[in-house]
C-alpha cells in the first residue's frame, strides 16, 4: 500500500465494531455501589471505570456494558433495532419474533440474523449503532439522579454483541446533540408533549428569523401525523425514524411556526388572528381560562385547538350519553392549559349544534360533524 | 461480508487515501473514522461535512428532481490539493448515513475515487 497513513481498524474513533466481549469469566462484578445522587451519565462513566458488565436499569430505559464498554441502550422515547427494520419492510416482524426467540436466550440474535442471510453484518452495525446512540443520548443526558435506577450486575443484552461504545464518548455526544437541538429551538418541553400542527405564522424574532425553508418532505409526513395526541417518540416509533432526528425535525418546524405542543404559547390567534380562531377563540384560546363560550351552549368552554378541531376527549361520548356531567378530569389544568375538561352540555342538546359554530372551515366544520355522529355511536 | 471497519480500511486502499470516515448527517456524529483529520479531530471533521450535506439536501435546488431514498448520491469537493468525495449511503431502514473520503489530489484518482466509494457503500449495505 503506497498511502502512508494507517488503516489499522484500532484508529477507528471511539467506537468498536465488531466488538467481542472477552472470552472467560468477565472481570469485576461490581458489588451494586451505584450512589443514588449521581446521574445517570456520571454513573455509567463510572461503571465503565471499573470495566463493570451488567444493566443499568431506570424508569426510561436500560443502558448495558460489558467489561466497561456500552454495548446496548434501550430507551422509551427511541425506536429500538426491531422497529428500524420492521417498519422499513426490511425484516418481517415474525422472522425478527423467531430470531429472538430463538437466539435470544443465547445472546445471540444478531449474529444468528447475519449468519441466516436476513441481515448483512453492515446492516446490522449501522443500525445497532444508530439505535444505541440514540437511546443512550436520551437516557444519559439528564440532570435527574439515579434515585430509581437499578443495576443489575452481569447481565446481558439478548442481542448479543454487536458494536461497542465508551461511556465518555457517548456522554459527551448526549451533550453535542442537546445543544445541537437547543440552536434550533430551545424548547425541550416539546420533545415529550403531543404536538399538533399550527396554522403558519411570521417566523419568530431574533436569531431564528434567518430565511426560513420549506419544510422537506420527511418534514411534511411528520406535520400530517401531528394530530395533538401523537409525541416525538411516537411519530419517531411511527415512520422507523431515529428519534433524535425526528426531534431535530420537530424543533425545526417549531422553530417555523408550523407545529406546536398544547398550549404552546406560540398559539397562533396571538395577534396573527388566523382564520379559525379569529372570530371565536375569545373564550377558548389556550392558555386564557375558563370563560363563557362564545355563542356556545351553556358555559362550558370547549378547548380547542386553533387548526380549528376540538381534541377528542377518551370517553367524551360515553359521558354525555350517560348524563354525568363528569367531573373535570382535569385538575392537572394550569401545566397544561389544553387538557380537555369534559364537555358538560350533554343536557343541552347535540353536540353537533354547538361545535359548528366554532369551524369557520367548511371541511373542518364536516369533521368535526363526523367524528361527533362516530362518537355518539360508541 | 464487510461491517463498517472493513468499510473503512478499503475505503483507505484507495490510491490517495487520507482519511475515510462513516457520518451520521442527522446529527453530525462520527461512526468511524480511519486516517489523519484534516482538522485533527474526525469528530469536527463529521460535525463539518455534516453542515456541506444538509446545506445541499435541505435546499430543494439539488433534490426537488430526485425521487431515490437516499437524497444524493455524492457531493464532490475539490481544491487546490485535495478531493472530498461524500457518497450517501442507501439502507432500507431509515438512516442518514454518508461515507466521507479525503483524497491527495496529486496520488488520488478522482473518477476512481467516486467509483469505489460508491460500490464500498453499496457493499457495505448489501453484503
Amino acid at each position: 500500500m503506497t498511502n502512508p497513513v494507517t488503516s489499522d481498524p484500532a484508529a477507528t474513533v471511539g467506537t468498536q465494531v465488531g466488538f467481542r466481549p472477552p472470552a472467560g469469566p468477565v472481570a469485576p462484578v461490581l458489588p451494586v455501589a451505584v450512589d443514588p445522587g449521581w446521574t445517570p451519565g456520571a454513573a455509567v462513566e463510572r461503571l465503565a471505570a471499573e470495566r463493570a458488565t451488567g444493566a443499568l436499569r431506570g424508569p426510561a430505559g436500560t443502558v448495558y456494558l460489558v467489561d466497561g464498554l456500552v454495548t446496548h441502550a434501550e430507551s422509551h422515547r427511541a425506536p429500538d433495532l426491531a422497529t428500524l427494520l420492521t417498519t422499513s419492510g426490511r425484516l418481517d416482524p415474525d422472522t425478527w419474533q423467531e430470531a429472538v426467540h430463538r437466539f435470544g436466550p443465547y445472546a445471540r440474535v444478531g449474529e444468528a440474523l447475519v449468519e441466516q442471510g436476513r441481515l448483512t453484518r453492515g446492516e446490522l452495525e449501522l443500525c445497532h449503532l444508530g439505535t444505541l446512540y440514540d437511546a443512550a443520548c436520551f437516557l444519559l443526558d439528564t440532570p435527574a439522579t439515579l434515585a430509581s435506577w437499578t443495576f443489575a450486575p452481569g447481565m446481558r443484552h439478548w442481542l448479543g454483541p454487536v458494536a461497542a461504545v465508551g461511556a465518555h464518548r457517548l456522554r459527551r455526544e448526549a451533550e453535542r446533540r442537546r445543544h445541537l437541538l437547543d440552536r434550533i429551538w430551545p424548547s425541550a418541553q416539546l420533545d415529550t408533549v403531543p404536538l399538533r400542527r399550527t396554522a403558519a405564522q411570521a417566523p419568530a424574532p431574533g436569531r431564528h428569523a434567518r430565511r426560513v425553508r420549506p419544510p422537506t418532505r420527511r418534514q411534511y409526513e411528520l406535520l400530517d401525523r401531528a394530530d395533538g395526541r401523537r409525541t416525538v417518540a411516537e411519530l419517531a416509533r411511527l415512520f422507523g425514524r431515529s428519534a433524535f432526528a425526528t426531534t431535530a425535525d420537530v424543533r425545526r418546524l417549531a422553530a417555523a411556526g408550523l407545529l406546536a405542543g398544547p398550549g404552546a404559547g406560540t398559539a397562533p390567534g396571538a395577534g396573527t388572528g388566523s382564520g379559525v380562531g379569529a372570530g371565536c377563540a375569545a373564550g377558548v384560546a389556550p392558555g386564557v381560562g375558563p370563560g363563557p363560550g362564545v355563542g356556545t351552549v351553556g358555559a362550558v368552554p370547549v378547548p380547542r385547538g386553533p387548526g380549528g378541531l376540538h381534541r377528542r376527549v377518551p370517553g367524551a361520548a360515553l359521558a354525555a350519553l350517560t348524563g354525568r356531567a363528569a367531573a373535570p378530569s382535569a385538575p392537572a389544568a394550569p401545566p397544561l392549559p389544553t387538557v380537555p375538561s369534559v364537555p358538560a352540555q350533554a343536557a343541552s342538546g347535540p353536540r353537533t349544534t354547538a361545535l359548528p359554530l366554532t369551524a369557520a372551515d367548511p371541511d373542518t366544520a364536516l369533521l368535526i360533524r363526523v367524528r361527533t355522529l362516530l362518537e355518539a355511536r360508541l | 461480508m464487510p461491517g463498517i471497519d472493513e468499510c473503512l480500511s478499503q475505503a483507505m486502499a484507495i490510491a490517495g487515501a487520507r482519511a475515510a470516515g462513516l457520518i451520521d448527517w442527522s446529527s453530525g456524529l462520527a461512526l468511524g473514522s480511519v486516517g489523519v483529520s484534516p482538522t485533527g479531530d474526525h469528530d469536527t471533521t463529521a460535525a463539518e461535512a455534516t453542515d456541506l450535506v444538509r446545506a445541499a439536501v435541505e435546499g430543494a435546488t439539488f433534490t426537488a428532481a430526485e425521487d431515490g431514498k437516499a437524497p444524493l448520491q455524492d457531493i464532490i469537493l475539490t481544491a487546490g490539493r485535495s478531493y472530498h468525495l461524500l457518497c450517501f449511503i442507501d439502507t432500507v431502514f431509515d438512516s442518514r448515513l454518508v461515507l466521507h473520503l479525503w483524497l491527495d489530489r496529486a496520488e488520488g484518482n478522482l473518477a476512481g475515487a467516486r467509483y469505489r466509494l460508491q460500490s464500498l457503500a453499496e457493499e457495505l449495505v448489501l453484503g
